[in-house]
């Protein structure tokens, strides 16, 4: 920006500070115009201008950085510190300042493009999903949290926290059900006279010791509230009543407590979990805490599997399945949607291309609509238009005709409505490239085939179509990439529909890889799993990878030829 | 100046990469059909670099919108129906323990995913209101508490108290129950239906009468288990077996039991009578009872807005083989978060307040939905409406909250879709079966 648009005029009145034939820069020069040029700028304004940049960019790097640290999000902190160290490097030193050309490239790669990939390739190799969402700390911490359980038929009583205002004790008044009370704290249970308590609701005091703690104050100290508890004897317990397992009385919420039991205790050493009543021994395996025998806790958590998701993919008679099914119809679902768009696109091209047509550019505005409306709307309007018995279409025609339901030849006539509105949906993106592409083929070249002698069809053969595929042939294989992955079109046209019959997992006729994916990772089996649903996806990505390098290859020898 | 073309082009591509690798959740909101697909390294312009390293801070990937927590002491989350009800009973609640409390208005299809997702992250709520069937994902995921009802459990209906008992363990304060029950356009329909075959018998003669479009608008697209149910519980079927306490057992798979296989049976006959079949959307259900040309329609309270003024009464669903049906019934409840910043006042809002008689009047009086407390339950059943919606709810059975109904939904919906298409009814079923059973083995 700044420097190269004022570096003509910083040619004009300053010598430009290129060191001469041996090296040594003119006497003249003034200090502040070297300083500028070794900073890699022209003039004093581009200097000016490039720090101000720098400053800018160094100012909403600190700005990202107070917001990112206390919400300890590191991977988007070591992400905005590389980068705005990369600009400060490359714009400060004249060597490296060419670099500015690609570094927002660069970063925009690496944000946008890598970084996901790794991410989803990395979860493609952990548990991630229903059950497992949370860290190992936060598991044994609600494991351990919800391990004091409140037994059926325990004593559960009215209860009012107090605390003593002279060192800060806490205590329970509390209330059994016959209407005896009790102090507890924690030494234990005590049971209490009129005389003790003076005064009535909020301003009860108790052995003229302990006041009521407000719910502001209990929120204040609320883990010491939370894990407040009152151990109780065997002779407390049997004058409640309560079974041998009651060890404590603990807080449940501001007004209630109740005798409960705490089975699970977590051995730091080790890393186990013990449960007290029936002495089993818990051991993290894959992100679930298993006993010998086999029961586990709840929840699990995140956790790398190695290549689980993957041998499941691969291997589960399960999934293998329909696999092999939905695996040829996605290439053909790609292939012929590119394909019947791209013929389409060019014919609408080339005979709007001639001048003969009037209305040119009125008829190519209205072609460009169904690209040009979102595709998740218009593909519910088609599934709309042909419903069976209320779709316009069947209903215009008094036809019956099941276009996206009927199951007979594998659904050869959903797997073509699908074509067909894919054909709708794309076939504008097409026609404008098409286009653009033909107005830059010179029209002297399909004359002169014509005054050789050619017939129309062998100079569209021999002159202009591989002229244009030179032009369009990335953007062929871009729109088989895309389409291999058009979960839109599929999902919201009939969802995958209709039903293969004899499946181990449900599948559809018309699922490609990513919906059929879907259904597996996110509509079968139990909950989410991302888990899966990575691991799929980097199945998916390798393989468009591969077939759009080869596409590029073959691309690369047409553009060799002409 | 071109460079902003060159942006244009980088965004989609980068979005397609997303969509391809990523979530493939976000596929569905993917808006660009035919990404322009440039060379994505391309140069730039210097200034934009900025602002993406920001932007790409949700580490957990999937959820598109993050909502940030509110700064109070109390954040409730709730939807944009329920969250001006729970506003000024918060802030008295607050005012009365001197807290701050905050009540934030969040989608109620985004609050589940939400709660697992930013929960643990400490940007989530504390008490929440939600779905029972939610239950079984975040019991699991560990981010939601259990809540112990105190022995008031008896002052709930039972269906609702089941509920949100997930596997042994109540985790919270049920308000409002929902169900499908039997919407009779009295015009075509002056008699209530009894049984199914009344049901069929007068649809069929209002559609050959010319009268009606369909004999009963019931709703499938391709296949509706939830719409489905109370057929299959008539005929003495069943999806997952239940213990006394009313949890489901996912190693219980009843839909290819003797009730089951019945329930196939007749929805065989149904399909071959032409009352149900796939092609019937909501769309469909809402166009054709609303403008009078269905004399049945089998459908929810949250349908009832858009019935214009065609003259209807609320009926329990009509018996099968004699028997009284159970459609699933959902439970909407008060939950707290396993990661409440403060969850000794978040368990007391909920039990101690949200529990009482006039508050779930006042939810009842937003939502339109009987309540769970039979106290107030009783107290709205001049409602013929409410009533109707009661009285078919009173034999329903809770949704499954348990996991392993995903695996349901799908299976079974396209079991139903075979029948329609005229598939053999008892074969649909049992692979259905055999189907969720191998994804609850893989799994």
């Amino acid at each position: 920006m700044s420097t190269q648009q004022t570096a003509g005029r910083g040619a004009g009145t300053a010598p430009r500070p290129a060191g001469g034939p041996n090296g040594r820069r003119p006497a003249r020069e003034s200090f502040a115009d070297r300083l500028a040029a070794r900073l890699g700028s022209n003039s004093l304004i581009g200097l000016f201008g490039k720090l101000v940049f720098l400053g800018v960019v160094n100012g909403m790097g600190l700005y990202a950085v107070s917001t990112l640290l206390p919400a300890r999000a590191w991977t988007p902190l070591a992400v905005v510190l590389i980068a705005t160290i990369a600009i400060d490097v490359v714009y400060l030193s004249k060597r490296t300042l060419p670099l500015k050309f690609l570094i927002p490239g660069t970063i925009a790669l690496l944000v946008f493009q890598v970084y996901p990939v790794l991410y989803t390739a990395y979860i493609g190799f952990t548990n991630y999903g229903t059950g497992n969402v949370l860290t190992q700390e936060q598991a044994v911490g609600r494991i351990l949290a919800t391990s004091t359980r409140v037994p059926e038929d325990a004593t559960r009583f009215r209860s009012t926290p107090l605390v003593d205002d002279a060192d800060g004790t806490l205590a329970l008044l509390l209330t059994d059900p016959d209407g005896d009370v009790f102090l507890g704290t924690e030494a234990g249970l005590e049971p209490l006279t009129d005389a003790d308590v003076a005064g009535e609701g909020r301003d009860i005091t108790v052995r003229e010791r302990f006041r009521p703690l407000t719910l502001g104050e209990a929120q204040q100290r609320e883990d010491e509230v939370l894990a407040f508890s009152v151990p109780i004897t065997d002779a407390d317990a049997a004058d409640l009543e309560e079974g041998a397992a009651a060890d404590a009385i603990t807080v449940q919420t501001f007004t209630t407590a109740a005798v409960s039991v705490t089975a699970l205790e977590y051995d730091e050493g080790t890393g186990t979990i013990l449960d007290t009543t029936t002495g089993l021994v818990y051991e993290p395996v894959m992100g679930t805490y298993t006993a010998e025998d086999g029961s586990t806790l709840r929840p699990g958590f995140r956790d790398v599997v190695g290549f689980t998701n993957y041998q499941q993919v691969l291997t589960s008679p399960a999934i293998r399945g329909p696999f092999l099914r939905v695996f040829v119809w996605t290439f053909a679902f790609a292939f012929l949607s590119m394909l019947t768009t791209f013929v389409m696109g060019l014919a609408l091209a080339m005979a709007l291309n001639d001048p003969r047509i009037k209305g040119r550019r009125f008829t190519r505005s209205l072609l460009i609509i169904p690209y040009a409306l979102p595709s998740f709307m218009t593909a519910l309007i088609w599934r709309g238009l042909l419903n069976q018995s209320f779709g316009p279409i069947n209903r215009m025609f008094d036809w019956s005709v099941p276009w996206l339901s009927s199951q007979a030849f594998a659904g050869a006539l959903p797997k073509f409505s699908i074509l067909l509105v894919n054909l709708w949906l794309g076939f504008g993106y097409m026609f404008l490239i098409n286009t653009g592409a033909l107005q830059a083929i010179p029209s002297d070249l399909t004359e002169a085939a014509r005054v050789d002698g050619a017939s129309g069809w062998q100079a569209f053969r021999n002159v202009t179509l591989p002229l244009l595929l030179v032009a369009v042939g990335p953007l062929l294989i871009a729109s088989f990439a895309f389409n291999f992955n058009n979960f839109n079109v599929v999902y919201l046209l009939t969802g995958g529909g209709p039903p293969i019959g004899g499946t181990p997992t449900p599948a559809g006729h018309t699922d490609i890889l990513i919906s059929y994916s879907y259904r597996l990772a996110f509509e079968s089996g139990r909950g989410q799993d991302f888990g899966l649903a990575a691991a799929v996806s980097s199945i998916i990505f390798v393989l468009v990878a591969v077939f759009s390098y080869i596409g590029f290859k073959r691309t690369a020898v047409l553009e060799e030829i002409n | 100046m071109t460079s902003w073309r060159k942006w244009l082009a980088v965004v989609p591509t980068a979005a397609l990469v997303l969509t391809a690798c990523g979530g493939t959740e976000q596929a569905a909101e993917e808006p660009t059909d035919e990404p322009t697909a440039e060379e994505p390294a391309e140069p730039v312009e210097e200034e934009p670099a900025e602002e993406e390293p920001a932007e790409e801070e949700p580490a957990e990937g999937d959820e598109g919108e993050e909502i940030a927590r509110a700064d109070a002491d109390l954040v409730i989350w709730a939807d944009d129906t329920r969250a001006p009800i729970l506003e000024p009973l918060a802030e008295e609640f607050g005012q009365a323990e001197g807290i701050s409390v905050a009540v934030q208005e969040v989608p109620f299809d985004q609050i589940r995913d939400l709660v697992s997702v930013q929960g643990p992250a400490g940007q989530g709520p504390d008490v929440f209101i939600g779905a029972h069937d939610w239950l079984g994902e975040l019991a699991e995921n560990g981010v939601v508490e259990p809540l112990d009802l105190g022995g008031a459990e008896g002052e709930y209906l039972d269906v609702a108290v089941q509920a949100f008992n997930y596997d042994g363990t109540n985790y919270g304060l049920p308000y409002s129950i929902e169900n499908i029950a039997l919407v009779r356009n009295t015009e075509l329909a002056p008699e209530p239906a009894e049984t199914l075959e009344d049901m069929v018998e007068v649809g069929l003669a209002a559609v050959e009468a010319g009268d009606a479009d369909l004999p009963v608008a019931w709703q499938q697209d391709p296949g509706d288990p939830f719409h489905n149910y109370w057929v299959v519980t008539g005929a003495g079927g069943y999806v997952f077996g239940q213990d006394d306490a009313g949890s489901y057992d996912a190693d219980d798979v009843g839909i290819d039991s003797e009730g089951g296989l019945r329930a196939a049976e007749i929805f065989g006959e149904l399909a071959d009578q032409g009352v149900v079949n796939s092609d019937v959307t909501y769309d469909v259900m809402i166009d054709t009872f609303g403008s009078g040309r269905a004399p049945f329609a089998i459908t929810g309270p949250w349908a009832l807005g858009d019935f214009g003024d065609v003259d209807f009464e609320v009926e329990p669903l009509p018996q099968v083989d004699g028997n009284d049906p159970g459609p699933f019934v959902g439970v909407q409840g008060v939950m707290v978060s396993a990661f409440a910043e403060n969850s000794l006042a978040a368990t007391t809002f909920v039990l101690d307040y949200l529990g009482q008689e006039e508050v779930q009047l006042e939810l009842y009086e937003a939502g339109g939905r009987p309540p769970a407390l039979v106290s107030a339950f009783e107290s709205v059943q001049d409602d013929p409406v409410i009533a109707g919606f009661g009285a078919a709810g009173e034999t329903g059975r809770p949704m499954p909250a348990i996991p392993e109904m995903g695996a349901v939904w799908e299976a079974w919906t396209a079991a139903y879709q075979n029948i329609f298409s005229g598939n053999d009814p008892e074969a649909a079923f049992q692979e259905a079966a055999d189907q969720i059973r191998t994804a609850i083995d893989a799994g």
